[in-house]
């Protein structure tokens, strides 16, 4: 494999002085210079930075003699480049030309834009280091920054590069580049390491906790995660950049919620009835345009289902979905940019500010009973300890998770309604976000195998529900669709999807005993008995 | 990955300037190309300005014991890396004899770089060989470039009879015609009456014309030093008749 490209900077206050480099770099090679050129680097990736997690990046790059992409590993070796114009961003994948470039990327972003993670203005000048026949045998890149100009999409891009020489080293060429990086150091220059960019939203593996913190402190950080993630996602929300903004938002949302409800043994009673309906707000806010997302997300994979109607059927199904989508999309976007939503994130971040200051007190937790946790009377123990340890609160919020889901999941038999299942459905989300919240707290492993086993019983539910959700969904859009004088064969179609989701839910329904069953078999009561659970 | 042979027995009728110049322009548009120079007189591998020299020989190559990676050398262009002639290939008949599936080991060979690559042109050298059954075996496409002279349509015959015969894979042939002068009535009328029936011919036909021969001097392919010139416009058009979809 070819030597990774290497960067090198000045040290100290040196700077780059490129006669002296090419006069030192002239006594092994013929050095062959390149005129300076202003290029424009786009580095492109999805939001949740799915190219790099695969070992890649994208540049666009602008020259005055044209553009090209330029995809390459983490390291700076070369992959493939192909000559491109009038690109914008952000855009999915498919606008890039057909190639290898596309197909090696567009599996990877898959629903998700391309977004501009930096984008920087450079000049750069290109020394080929040649040997006795002409040959390239290496490239050294000056590249500078051209002016105070960098845009930087994201708080967590890099910051822009100061000056540096670039050693590109070429296939079946690996020791040529490393001479000449060797007399580059020789020279006093040296070897930069590679940026360490952060995912939005990724907080890294969640360090372990004292189970005798307060409880608070770990309830702050975990809606502290959920509200950067919330935040970051606005932009692309509002811009509709892709579908997984709105998603993510959603997920950010229902997690602050689960855990306002989960906390509230430890959570002062006026936070309850101060947040509580605000994020409910949010949820039901943006419902609309996500179960329209889905649909249209969706529609390749119900075509599939079709026997005897035509796919091309489906298409003025497509149109109303997104005609309806359009509406509701306008009243989320006026929702997202009223005061309303502006005040709810200021001033939730405040209160999370002082939920995890333990020198401020809090107020005491509601005590009307509804917790099974005994009531810790008022003014004792340690008010910064916010009343409870995390450690206490974890083991008692997951048993009683865990106890509501067997219960739940019990009592469902064969004649049992639809809602009962679908009861059971949230049940276990509770038991999931209990599990995810407080995993400082519990066994790294353990904790896993629960999720994975929690897993195949939210599936069934999950497909149960679904079904439902969308059968009933698409006979409301027929009924609307027939007002507008929709044709035949379109009713026909929506009425082969009505049927094939009536088939799956009577399969998840039929699949739903096994699941259950293999969810509360001994090997996993025993997991949740040493999760601190199923006391 | 798809693989492109330039083939013909008879030398000197354009095998090296076509493989170079396809090579370069799938290149230029994204691909990630390779160019397998396998004539020991190395033309194609003078051109790129790479010494011709594998280690280990084309011994080393064939029977495994270095791998093929080790001796890929990147061009002077972006996506676009050469594996070296060597002389040793004089004797790559011998080499490809010792081996278990003789017939099919170049192949083997290039289906390991299979995720590295989407093109494969393969510059042949001109014979009937061990080599070249390898070549037939391993290539999607031959494309076969034709002096228009009457020994070269008996040459073409005999080559498409020699790929109707052999067992198991066999490529599409492509023939095009080659170093062709408009000027001589010969030419003309050869290209005309080349029978189309059965056999693809490309429509496009690249003529003789003296910056072809300068590709020597300059040691690069045609579209890179001159992109306007009517030689690269021929080649970019024969690049689109002949290039996989």
């Amino acid at each position: 494999m070819t030597r990774p490209t290497r960067a090198l900077q000045a040290t100290g206050e040196g700077r780059l002085e490129l006669e002296s480099i090419i006069a030192a770099l002239s006594a092994h090679w013929v050095v062959a210079a390149s005129s300076r050129q202003r290029v424009r680097r786009t580095r492109l990736d999805t939001f949740d930075r799915r190219l790099r997690a695969a070992g890649l990046t994208v540049e666009h790059e602008v020259l005055a003699s044209g553009e090209r992409l330029l995809l390459s590993h983490l390291d700076g070796s070369p992959t493939a480049a192909a000559p491109v114009r009038d690109l914008r961003w952000p855009a999915l994948a498919d606008v890039l030309p057909a190639g290898p470039i596309r197909d090696r990327i567009a599996p990877l972003t898959d629903i998700r834009a391309l977004m501009v993670v930096s984008d920087e203005r450079r000049r750069v000048q290109r020394l080929a280091l040649q040997n006795k026949d002409g040959k390239t045998v290496a490239r050294v890149e000056l590249d500078e920054p051209a002016a105070a100009f960098v845009v930087s999409a994201s708080a967590s891009a890099a910051p822009t590069a100061p000056s540096q020489l670039i050693v590109q080293p070429l296939r079946g060429y690996d020791e040529q580049a490393r001479r000449a990086e060797r007399l580059l150091v020789g020279l006093g220059l040296r070897v930069v390491d590679a940026d360490q960019e952060r995912t939005p939203g990724s907080t890294g593996p969640s360090l372990p906790m004292d189970r005798e913190e307060p409880a608070r402190v770990l309830l702050a950080t975990a809606l502290s995660t959920f509200s950067a993630s919330m935040r970051e996602n606005v932009p692309g929300l509002l811009e509709d950049v892709d579908t997984e903004f709105l998603h993510d938002f959603r997920v950010a949302v229902r997690r602050t919620r689960a855990t306002l409800k989960l906390g509230r043994p430890a959570l002062p009673a006026a936070m309850q009835r101060t947040w509580e309906p605000g994020f409910k707000w949010l949820g039901d806010l943006t419902t609309p345009v996500r179960d329209l997302d889905v649909y249209e997300l969706d529609l390749p994979r119900m075509s599939g289902w079709l026997v005897s109607a035509d796919p091309a059927d489906l298409q003025s199904f497509a149109t109303h979905l997104r005609s309806r989508r359009m509406v509701e999309r306008r009243k989320l976007v006026r929702s997202l940019r009223s005061v309303r939503f502006r005040r709810l994130v200021t001033e939730w971040d405040d209160e999370l500010a002082r939920l995890a200051d333990t020198s401020v007190a809090l107020d005491p937790p509601e005590t009307s009973g509804t917790s099974d946790i005994p009531d810790v009377p008022a003014g004792a123990g340690d008010p910064g300890r916010g009343y409870l340890p995390a450690g206490r609160l974890a083991d008692r919020s997951i048993s009683r998770a865990y106890r509501r889901v067997a219960r739940g999941g019990a009592g469902i038999g064969a004649d049992s309604p639809a809602e009962d299942l679908h009861g059971l459905r949230k049940r276990c989300k509770e038991l999931r976000y209990a599990l995810e919240v407080f995993a400082p707290l519990i066994d790294h492993t353990a904790r896993r195998r629960a999720v994975a086993d929690l897993k195949g019983l939210q599936d069934v539910l999950g497909r149960f529900q679904d079904s439902e959700v969308q059968r009933l969904g698409l006979r409301d859009f027929a009924e609307e669709m027939m007002a507008e004088g929709t044709s035949a064969g379109a009713m026909l179609a929506m009425g082969e999807l009505i049927g094939h989701l009536e088939t799956e839910q009577d399969r998840a329904r039929r699949e739903f005993d096994v699941a259950f069953a293999r969810f509360t078999r001994p090997s996993s009561l025993k997991l949740m008995h040493h999760l601190g659970g199923a006391a | 990955m798809k693989v492109l042979a330039t083939y013909n027995i008879k030398g000197g009728v354009g095998k090296t300037s076509t493989a170079v110049n396809l090579a370069y322009l799938a290149a230029r548009e994204g691909c990630r190309t390779l160019l397998w120079d396998l004539d020991p007189q190395a033309a194609a591998t003078y051109l790129f300005r790479v010494r011709a020299r594998v280690k280990g020989g084309g011994h080393a190559l064939v029977t495994r014991r270095r791998p093929i990676e080790a001796a890929l050398k990147a061009t002077d262009f972006d996506n676009l890396d050469l594996l070296p002639a060597d002389f040793s290939y004089r004797n790559m008949d011998l080499d490809l004899d010792d081996t278990k599936k003789r017939t099919r080991r170049l192949g083997q060979l290039l289906d390991s770089l299979s995720d590295d690559y989407d093109v494969v042109f393969l510059d042949c050298p001109p014979s009937i060989s061990l080599v070249s059954e390898n070549v037939m075996h391993a290539a999607d496409t031959l494309l076969v470039p034709l002096i228009p002279a009457t020994l070269s349509l008996r040459t073409f015959e005999q080559l498409t009879r020699f790929v109707a015969d052999s067992d198991g894979h066999r490529p599409e042939v492509v023939a095009f015609f080659s170093m062709a002068d408009r000027r001589k009535r010969l030419h003309r009328e050869v290209i005309e009456a080349i029978p189309r029936d059965g056999t693809r011919v490309a429509t496009t036909v690249i003529p003789a014309l003296a910056i072809i021969e300068q590709m020597a001097e300059r040691r690069a392919p045609v579209p890179a030093f001159a992109p306007n010139s009517r030689a690269a416009h021929c080649y970019e058009e024969l690049w689109s008749e002949v290039r996989p979809h």
